[in-house]
């Protein structure tokens, strides 16, 4: 019953994380030597979103690792050795807001389906 | 965790970034400039930006302020003109090394910069009173 929010309680942290850590990217976009990261979601939410597996032609089964949270970037450097790309940037920045946003509405229909069942 | 930190991350990159303009406004009065209080023409001005982690990294968030200010030491432009008062013996004028074409594609590097963190802070923004309206769910 409460894996659903435990599960929505990883996605927001985790959209959370990215945002900030892309917010700081489109920060530092004129610091020289300054490398993008990214926050990639399969290794956080790997461990915890791994669905459970009943028959092995179930989905999700596969193991994500979770090696590290923060990777730099590989992306073409200009020439103060800066590797943020500003529109890409934006664009993962409006992608994730979308998957955060979608992440607390579906939260708060969670919590307004409890409060549905306890008034019945 | 903070929450707010985003915010500060953002606003640092604002301030970063306005005193960048400031600075090219700067060099762009004063690109006929050939006197200065510390002697000879006026030396165009740059900012160096450093990334500085907020809350020692943990969060992720790093932001960026301005370390410092420094000339250009590119040799000034020297000018014909022999009526000018600052002219050397002959009829030589060290005019700044500003060259305002540069400058402007400077300052809209700077305001795409701008805008694209006040992107980032309304994003920020919009994330959190969401995450507000749990409350009424």
């Amino acid at each position: 019953m409460s894996d659903g929010f435990t599960i929505l309680d990883r996605l927001i942290s985790a959209a959370g994380f990215r945002h900030r850590v892309i917010s700081s990217n489109i920060a530092n976009v004129d610091t020289p030597g300054y490398k993008a990261r990214d926050v990639k979601f399969d290794q956080i939410l790997g461990s915890e979103m791994r669905l459970s597996v009943t028959s092995p032609r179930h989905l999700g089964g596969n193991e994500l690792g979770s090696k590290s949270e923060l990777t730099a970037e590989e992306a073409q450097s200009w020439v103060d050795q800066n590797t943020v790309e500003l529109d890409m940037e934006v664009s993962k920045m409006t992608e994730n807001s979308m998957l955060y946003q979608a992440g607390v509405s579906m939260l708060a229909t969670k919590f307004s389906m409890f409060k549905a069942a306890l008034k019945e | 965790m903070d929450s707010f930190g985003v915010f500060r991350v953002s606003a640092s990159a604002l301030a970063a970034q306005r005193q960048r303009m400031n600075v090219i406004a700067s060099n762009m009065a004063n690109a006929h400039s050939t006197k200065t209080a510390e002697g000879g023409p006026y030396r165009r001005k740059d900012v160096v930006f450093s990334a500085e982690p907020e809350n020692s990294g943990v969060d992720g968030l790093e932001g960026v302020k301005v370390s410092d200010v420094v000339a250009d030491t590119t040799p000034p432009k020297m000018i014909y003109d022999p009526g000018h008062p600052d002219a050397d013996k002959n009829g030589f004028v060290a005019m700044p090394n500003v060259n305002v074409i540069e400058e402007m594609v400077n300052m809209m590097m700077a305001s795409r910069a701008y805008e694209a963190s006040i992107s980032a802070f309304d994003m920020s923004k919009a994330n959190l009173m969401k995450t507000l309206d749990i409350l009424k769910a």
